[in-house]
């Protein structure tokens, strides 16, 4: 029984393209256990959990979420090189739908209650957002926390005036520690809400705190984080997310059993969506047949066909109505005319054979596009990018400077390096570089020479010891004395029984 | 001191390095009994009963590294000595420090024992045949050597994860010797489940989608090489590696350690030369099912012996194997119980609740 006396959190892992998976989950404790939600003190996201997690704090409605990943990954599957083709731009395609989708006042209700974890530049440091100051830095802070670098671009993303990139590299699952958080992933491990693959594999790995089991299948998931699979596996992990959601729910009794499924389209779409639950009243009557008849449809569109038909059955009977038609009806867009057409084994084969030609000029055209988009921010990018190469300017000669000194110091005499040190500031006159080389270089020659005594205990084991030169250069920078293996000699039956 | 340490005979400490021409260049990884003996040391300077640590040594010269504890505060060793001991086997890639949080609760009232399994930690590090039965047997003979040489004439044997088929397979083998089995998020207990051909109920089965053959082909290169290749591969890095894909063991144990102790141990338990490794990869097959499972055998315990099976509620491990070991048995006295809010390693996430019901089933046997 999951304690709920005291407050709880919900905290969302980053995925990808399996944030479906979260649309499957956040519906099904919307719709079971709609009190776990609204009573829940704190709702944290990373990634694509940051989606849902918003999705759920603003009551915006699941289907349109889930409809809008389903877009993204269509629309990333497109071209050839999927979503590394340049004119993919998931950044762009992010912002537009949250800023359709989110209703004005949503940082409001989001202030203090959902937590969006993100990964500062500067440090690399995990940083938990949870106050925004209006709709436009609810959206950007989403967009920071989806940023992986190199994939979605190579210019981090601003929020509140810092530079973010993806929460999942330094937090991938906010406050999973804590013991009243529930945590959901859909990478099966050991989280409370994930799948349960059927193996008994014993390797587990946590990627920043999401556990990992080393599955086969979570190997197929990791690959289509990134690379998005068909929108009907797509959809059959939103299933798979309410399925273990329903799981979650009965183990830990939370279930209420007053009453069938099917009969409590709770689904929560909150004030803003009325004219959304207006057409659920027609939608319901219809949507019995409506199921019949779209079923074969999509099978047929869909590229793997993997789900026999009675176990889609099954499972459409769990899945909430309005998410379930939301979902169909993204799958269902792929079949337009031209698209068809398109699929066409003749047409594919030339379009591929064509892609040495069109592949650059598409790539021209979209990085045209994006440098006219870029315009506005281009100072702030420019500076930021300019601060980067100083930055990276001033380590490499840093490092030169050490390497240097380091030679003259195992050459020469310690009185030599002396010399060295005080001429060094008048041969480099770069007034920065003085106080980070001199900072940098004791702490690294320290270390350097660490290193050879850990190899140096491994090579001798304290019998035969080669005075290197080099130890006798670095008696000033305050190294510890050498800690000969002196625990080899002791026994075990005495050391062991300190008590 | 303690009479016992002070009677043991002397031996050193140190498993031998192999000695050989290169013996004198320095190795790629950052390990050696020795390393791994002053992290265990660190660790089990948290104990506070009585506790004996020696190598035992077995007929075939391997030699099992052994905890043996018994409660400080009772000196009437009659009223001990009449409580049947516990016996427990840790997990793959595990040792005794792991069991820290348990050993001292547990000991308060019987003797506890607890051993590196043969090619894991401290152990020796034997060579494993290929074949899954040899292999096991191998395990179990050790373990049953160990008894013998320990003197112990029955026990309480708990086993967690791979510990748990071993202590399953051993009871089979030696049922007078096992008063009571405790099997703790045991591994290798479900059959692989099979690619189905039959049209008649594929559909029932073939819930998830087909794996890609990209998928197939990664798996079939990974399972050439031992479990954790890897970390031995990586050399200089691999402690690095523990300490940032398995954050956990250094968490579940912060009260203890505030420094990263625990992946320390943990690494230069796996780091060594792989043994116990080359053992459970020839038991299982296809990244982590068990060739021979427990519950095509698992009737072959007497039904008398009292059977306890322990599960984590967030574990990865199937608690449904359970339900079936159940039904298997039918008449013979068998329980699953789940741990709340524990994961695979429930003993150090919730130890107190573990030790509870640990303790509880003891005391029922006596």
């Amino acid at each position: 029984m999951f304690p709920l006396d005291s407050p709880w959190n919900l905290s969302f892992a980053g995925c990808g393209f399996l944030g479906i998976y979260h649309v499957g989950v956040a519906s099904c404790l919307l719709e079971q256990a709609p009190f776990l939600v609204q009573n829940a003190r704190h709702i944290y996201g990373a990634s694509a959990g940051a989606l849902t997690a918003t999705t759920l704090v603003t009551g915006v409605c699941l289907g349109e979420a889930g409809a809008g990943i389903i877009d993204v990954a269509k629309e990333a599957r497109k071209r050839f090189l999927g979503p590394l083709h340049p004119s993919f731009n998931l950044v762009k395609i992010m912002r537009q739908m949250m800023q359709r989708n989110l209703p004005a006042g949503c940082h409001h209700v989001a202030n203090g209650r959902l937590g969006i974890s993100l990964t500062r530049v500067t440090d690399g440091e995990n940083v938990l957002v949870s106050h925004f100051n209006n709709k436009e830095e609810l959206v950007q802070a989403c967009v920071c926390s989806a940023y992986i670098p190199v994939y979605s671009g190579l210019i981090p993303p601003t929020l509140q005036g810092v530079r973010y990139v993806d929460g999942g590299i330094s937090d991938n699952l906010p406050l999973y520690e804590l013991k009243n958080t529930i945590t959901v992933s859909p990478f099966s491990g050991e989280s409370d809400i994930c799948p349960r693959d059927t193996s008994t594999n014993i390797h587990e790995l946590r990627f920043t705190n999401t556990s990992i089991q080393f599955t086969l299948t979570n190997l197929y998931r990791v690959s289509r984080a990134l690379f998005p699979p068909d929108p009907m596996v797509m959809k059959a992990m939103c299933k798979q997310g309410y399925k273990d959601g329903m799981h979650f729910l009965k183990r830990n009794g939370l279930l209420n059993f007053n009453g069938p499924l099917r009969d409590r389209p709770l689904l929560a779409n909150g004030e803003e969506n009325e004219e959304y639950n207006d057409d659920e009243g027609e939608e319901q009557e219809e949507n019995k047949s409506d199921k019949e008849e779209e079923k074969p449809d999509v099978e047929q569109g869909a590229v793997i066909v993997y789900c026999g038909t009675t176990e889609e059955e099954q499972f459409v009977e769990h899945l909430p109505h309005t998410l379930h038609k939301a979902l169909i009806k993204a799958c269902m867009e792929r079949r337009g005319l031209t698209q068809s057409l398109s699929n066409l084994l003749p047409v594919r084969m030339a379009s591929t054979m064509m892609l040495p030609y069109t592949l650059p000029l598409e790539s021209a055209v979209s990085m045209s596009l994006r440098l006219l988009e870029w315009l506005p921010d281009i100072q702030d990018d420019v500076g930021w990018m300019q601060e980067q190469i100083l930055k990276i300017l001033q380590h490499v000669l840093g490092q030169a400077s050490k390497s240097i000194s380091e030679h003259v110091s195992a050459r020469f005499s310690w009185q030599l390096e002396l010399n060295h040190y005080e001429s060094l500031p008048s041969q480099f006159s770069s007034t920065s570089l003085f106080p980070s080389w001199v900072n940098g270089s004791s702490s690294s020659v320290q270390d350097v020479f660490m290193r050879l005594n850990q190899y140096k205990k491994q090579l001798m084991s304290g019998v035969l010891c080669i005075n290197m030169d080099l130890q006798g250069t670095i008696k000033a920078g305050a190294m510890s004395p050498d800690n000969s293996p002196s625990s080899t000699l002791s026994d075990e039956g005495l050391t062991m029984d300190r008590f | 001191m303690d009479p016992a340490t002070t009677t043991a005979p002397m031996q050193n400490d140190c498993e031998t390095e192999p000695s050989s021409v290169w013996s004198w260049w320095p190795s790629w990884r950052p390990t050696s009994m020795s390393l791994l003996k002053t992290a265990e040391s660190k660790i089990l300077a948290c104990i506070q009963n009585d506790v004996w640590s020696r190598f035992v040594t077995l007929p075939n010269r391997d030699r099992i590294w052994t905890l043996t504890l018994t409660n400080k505060g009772v000196r009437k060793t009659a009223e001990q000595a009449l409580k049947t001991p516990l016996v427990m086997v840790h997990g793959f890639g595990g040792g005794v420090g792991l069991w820290i949080r348990n050993v001292d609760a547990l000991s308060r009232s019987r003797p506890v024992y607890a051993f590196d399994v043969l090619g894991f930690g401290r152990s020796s590090r034997p060579s494993f045949p290929s074949d899954a039965t040899q292999a096991e047997k191998q395990f179990v003979d050790s373990i049953e050597q160990w008894r013998h040489s320990v003197g112990l004439e029955n026990m309480i044997l708990l086993g967690h994860s791979l510990g748990g088929y071993l202590a399953t397979s051993y009871a089979m083998q030696y049922p007078t010797r096992v008063s009571h089995l405790i099997l703790v998020d045991p591994w290798g207990f479900p059959e692989r489940p099979q690619p189905q051909t039959q049209e008649g109920h594929g559909s029932e089965v073939n819930k998830r989608p087909p794996l890609p053959r990209w998928v197939k082909a990664i798996a079939a290169v990974v399972s050439l090489f031992n479990p954790l290749a890897v970390i031995r591969a990586a050399g200089p890095w691999g402690p690095g590696l523990v300490n940032r894909f398995r954050p956990d063991f250094k968490t579940k144990f912060e009260d203890l350690f505030e420094d990263d102790t625990m992946t320390q141990y943990i690494y230069h338990c796996n780091a060594q030369t792989p043994s116990g490794e080359v053992g459970f990869r020839a038991m299982s097959e296809s990244l982590g099912w068990a060739k021979n499972p427990m519950l095509e055998r698992v009737h072959q315990l007497p039904p008398s012996m009292p059977l306890t099976m322990l599960y984590g509620a967030r574990s990865w491990v199937d608690s449904s194997s359970g339900d079936k070991v159940v039904q298997i048995r039918n008449q013979a006295p068998t329980k699953v119980m789940l741990i709340d809010d524990a994961s695979h390693h429930m003993y150090a996430d919730q130890p107190e609740e573990f030790n509870r019901v640990v303790e509880n089933i003891c005391n029922s046997v006596n």
